[in-house]
């Protein structure tokens, strides 16, 4: 499954299109409008991780829901639903949803520490809070992606949907990302990466048991 | 015989107010092809749909049978094979990707020679095979569609319109399809077209 998803957008390139670009031009503005001297020095650990975290979330809102909104545009979905098992087209989904935004992160987060000036002194915590909070968001993103995408006005939905669910993992992973930048004891990105990691396992959990009911119903 | 059988018993389905079905029994016995017709808007892909499970009637039930034995819903997929106007393979992919694709989620062999013969016998020939989708007839995709619903060599086989888009050789090559499985399992036809309706043993006649 993740194969084919990897062939398939390597050779249509919709979603990496969808997603870099929207990427590269919020970053872009952000840097040309704030730059790195335009925040107040106070406010810069809390706005720069923030920023960091808008740009990432909105250009994956952008279009991780393609994985599902794609198969029902180009009626695949039924054969897709006839042939494999659920479990095994959400592992596949999800799986090119979280290599999307790795990827993504790999060419953004470089970026925007350069172009914002934003130094970060515990690399390994923004790792790992990188790292869970790709699977958190992905999981997320692929299981919304699944119930929007036989809907008409799928992109709103989406939105309209993710956001409420996201938002509180997004305000820890925002707080996890001050932390590594602040201090390079691993122990201070602990108690965030213990919540993003906690919403990751129940957004999985709770994925894994309604996706057969979303995929086929 | 044994096989895979399915009974069907006074299945309603409607959209809003509109009934499109209204108590259409029956059952697809392994050795047999049942063919439903009637005009268009009469809930023949409609039927086959909810005999393939991708949609639940309103009323009505539809058991699959295994020796006696009642399959449970979220299983009937491995033992079918499905081909349909509203469904479709992947363009960004070759014949040959999608049928190893398809192979690969049913868990069957997946040896490219085997899959190729398959679409040989479909009449797409091997220069073709490796192509994208995308770039193909609306007849070499048949081709393809009625591939990947045979491919794990179903006991039960659902086509909606088979020979749509095919030209005379195609349809020949489905007859044959057709012919092949109905020796080992249970096939239904939806179509109208009179050729496929002579392949029947059993008919559905639905109206509007």
């Amino acid at each position: 499954m993740l194969a084919k998803e990897l062939r398939s957008e390597l050779r249509s390139r919709v979603a990496l299109n969808a997603v870099g670009l929207f990427a590269l031009t919020t970053l872009v503005a952000v840097a040309y409008q704030i730059g790195p001297y335009r925040i107040h020095e106070d406010d810069r650990p809390h706005l720069l991780a923030a920023l960091l975290w808008i740009i990432l979330f909105f250009a994956a809102l952008s279009g991780l829901a393609r994985v599902f909104v794609k198969e029902e545009d180009a009626h695949t979905a039924k054969t897709l639903r006839l042939a494999a098992r659920p479990l095994a087209v959400f592992g596949g989904k999800l799986m090119f949803n979280l290599l999307l935004l790795l990827a993504l992160e790999l060419c953004i987060v470089p970026l925007y520490l350069a172009l914002m000036g934003y130094s970060v002194i515990g690399v390994a915590g923004l790792l790992a809070v990188l790292l869970a909070g790709s699977l958190a968001l992905a999981t997320t993103t692929t299981l919304v992606a699944a119930i929007i995408s036989r809907a008409s006005g799928s992109g709103t939905l989406f939105a309209v949907l993710t956001v409420p669910i996201a938002l509180p993992l997004l305000v820890v992973l925002i707080q996890g990302t001050r932390a590594a930048a602040g201090s390079a004891e691993f122990s201070e990105v602990l108690p965030a990466l213990r919540a993003i990691i906690s919403l990751a396992g129940v957004q999985l959990v709770a994925s894994l048991y309604l996706f057969p009911v979303v995929w086929h119903d | 015989m044994g096989g895979v059988r399915i009974d069907f018993d006074r299945i309603v389905k409607r959209f809003g107010s509109r009934t499109v079905l209204s108590n259409v029994s029956g059952s697809v016995r392994p050795g047999g092809v049942v063919v439903v017709t009637g005009p268009n808007g009469s809930g023949k892909s409609t039927l086959l749909n909810i005999l393939a499970g991708a949609l639940r009637p309103s009323a009505g039930t539809v058991r699959y049978l295994d020796g006696g034995n009642e399959i449970e819903r979220t299983r009937w997929f491995e033992r079918l094979g499905v081909a349909a106007p509203d469904m479709a393979v992947y363009e960004e992919l070759s014949a040959l990707e999608n049928l190893r694709f398809f192979a690969r989620v049913r868990g069957v062999d997946a040896a490219d020679d085997r899959l190729s013969a398959l679409l040989e016998r479909l009449g797409l020939l091997a220069r073709d095979q490796r192509r994208l989708v995308g770039t193909y007839s609306s007849g070499m995709k048949q081709r393809v569609k009625l591939a990947q619903a045979v491919i794990h060599e179903p006991p039960v086989l659902l086509l909606d319109e088979p020979s749509s888009n095919l030209d005379q050789a195609g349809h020949e090559a489905t007859a044959d399809l057709v012919a092949r499985f109905r020796e080992r399992g249970a096939v239904a036809v939806a179509t109208n077209d009179p050729r496929e309706v002579a392949w029947g043993d059993a008919q559905i006649q639905l109206s509007l």
